[in-house]
């Protein structure tokens, strides 16, 4: 489903920072329904991986496949059409602040333009199964860590795509609130989706028992099925 | 199509009603934007009123030898209102010319001996007003001309050539000034609206990219935002068209006092449409044209 060939990303040096080689020649795929994890350090080259998915980044060199398009070569401004089969989980949320629960939800749908009874009912019952029916009309602020990132899934999940990313999911979250996003991730993927965990919490990796890839200075140094933390 | 404008419609008003603070903001500057244009679109009403005037009272005065009949100098009137160059021509007797005298002297010690020696020493004349005031030379090469010269008494340009000459000149410089005034405060309202949707929008920033991200099309994303820079422009103009109007209305003796009689509120009301719409033009135009602008940076791959 996703294909990485000989991939390396370099990032130009500029006022701030000297010039940085996030991924060097790497290589490995990942098949549909796969939870994939992977592991490494600060900087290791997790969250380049994610972007190079989603179309935020262009490789440098090498090629980028999914569901065997190269999209190393989509034209600017069509790169809506990679993101519209990802659901993007994130460390801080990213919630449209003015917008409530129900519209951060149904704004994925609400971009693809979806029937607008049809978002309702979409959006109602992920509300249900993320355990947020009572804060429906809340705004962000108003939710906890956990609720924030509930939120966040549901969202990634309402245009049912073929995708899930989630960069550091569990980042923010206390270990009560990390194993109940965990299990919700868990249950998707049992559902069929696939998902790429990017993570370095040891308890999670471990707990998972699902394939992992560890990554250290933008090489892959260990992908095994059913793995371990390494680092 | 219509229900996609419509959701992007109704995301960029409720956004509008959330972000009271920044709607705010935004349309104050705006409302600046639009002060200023009205004000410089009232600016060039007074000037062109104000260069009318300067005109109207520019003129060439021909006098006529005292033996020179009415129907002679009408008939040479005939010839002269076909030469382009003319706006209007007056015939004035010389019983008129004493009546003007007389009005217009009243108090004058000069007025005391005219009536003393019983005579009317004014000649018969032709009052030339021509279509700019810098072509009063035309008229004055017009009676040089040998068919004239024994009709002709005198050509009054020796003595009005100079002031003639400085008053276009300074009729012209106002207008320039106009102009020049026109061009920097737009150039003003322009930077100053850019930059305050360009801050507004950077704040927002990540909001873009989280829409991006979901996979939200650039179309669906711009929208909203230019439906609220849209809104606050026209926030801005209607009430900038009320506020003008009533500071206009309650002030209008003091301003008329001050612009040397220029009617700002009636040309207000004259030019009530052009006015309306050029404030909806600078409001909407600069709330949109801005919020593009500061979008854009933010859409890019």
């Amino acid at each position: 489903m996703i294909e990485f060939k000989n991939v390396k990303k370099k990032y130009p040096a500029n006022s701030l920072r000297e010039e940085k080689m996030a991924l060097d020649d790497v290589s490995f795929g990942i098949k549909q329904g796969e939870f994939v994890t992977l592991c490494g350090r600060s900087g290791a080259g997790k969250t380049t991986i994610l972007k190079l998915i989603s179309c935020e980044e262009k490789p440098s060199s090498g090629d980028v496949l999914f569901e065997n398009q190269n999209i190393c070569n989509i034209k600017r401004g069509e790169t809506y059409s990679v993101r519209q089969k990802v659901g993007f989980i994130f460390q801080d949320y990213k919630l449209l602040p003015y917008k409530t629960v129900f519209e951060n939800i149904a704004y994925a749908l609400e971009a693809f333009d979806f029937n607008h009874e049809k978002i309702d009912e979409e959006v109602m019952q992920l509300v249900d199964l993320v355990g947020l029916g009572d804060k429906i009309n809340c705004l962000p602020k108003e939710l906890s860590g956990g609720e924030k990132q509930r939120v966040s899934i549901a969202r990634a999940l309402i245009h049912r795509p073929r995708v899930i990313l989630a960069d550091e999911p569990t980042g923010n979250l206390d270990p009560y609130h990390s194993r109940d996003i965990i299990k919700v991730l868990l249950k998707i993927n049992e559902a069929g989706s696939t998902i790429v965990l990017s993570t370095h919490s040891k308890e999670i990796v471990n707990a998972l028992k699902k394939r992992v890839i560890t990554l250290e200075d933008g090489r892959i140094i260990r992908d095994e099925e059913k793995g371990r933390f390494f680092l | 199509m219509i229900k996609y404008i419509i959701k992007i419609f109704k995301s960029g008003w409720t956004n509008l009603k959330r972000q009271g603070f920044l709607t705010l903001t935004t349309s104050i500057v705006i409302f600046i934007a639009v002060v200023l244009g009205t004000a410089l679109f009232l600016f060039q009403g007074g000037v062109s009123f104000l260069t009318d005037a300067i005109k109207e009272k520019i003129d060439v005065s021909i006098y006529f030898n005292e033996q020179v009949s009415r129907e002679e100098i009408l008939k040479i009137r005939e010839e002269v209102v076909k030469l382009e160059e003319v706006n209007k021509v007056s015939y004035v007797s010389p019983e008129e010319a004493y009546e003007n005298f007389v009005k217009t002297h009243q108090d004058d010690p000069y007025l005391e001996s005219l009536k003393a020696i019983e005579i009317n020493p004014f000649l018969p004349s032709l009052i030339i007003q021509t279509k700019e005031p810098s072509q009063y030379k035309v008229i004055s090469e017009f009676f040089k001309r040998e068919e004239y010269s024994s009709l002709v008494y005198e050509v009054d340009d020796y003595k009005r050539g100079t002031i003639i000459d400085r008053i276009s000149a300074m009729s012209e410089g106002i207008k320039n000034i106009g102009i020049a005034l026109t061009l920097f405060l737009s150039f003003v309202a322009i930077t100053v609206t850019l930059n305050t949707l360009r801050v507004s929008i950077y704040s927002q920033r990540e909001e873009i990219e989280i829409m991006r991200l979901v996979g939200a099309k650039n179309s669906f994303i711009r929208g909203p935002f230019l439906i609220q820079g849209a809104m606050c422009g026209l926030f801005a103009a209607i009430f900038c068209f009320i506020v003008f109007f009533l500071i206009l209305f309650l002030l209008k003796t003091n301003l008329e006092k001050l612009f040397m009689g220029f009617d700002v509120f009636g040309f207000y009301q004259d030019n009530i449409i052009t006015i309306l719409l050029l404030q909806l033009l600078i409001g909407v135009g600069l709330g949109l044209i801005s919020s593009f602008f500061a979008v854009r940076k933010y859409l890019k791959d």
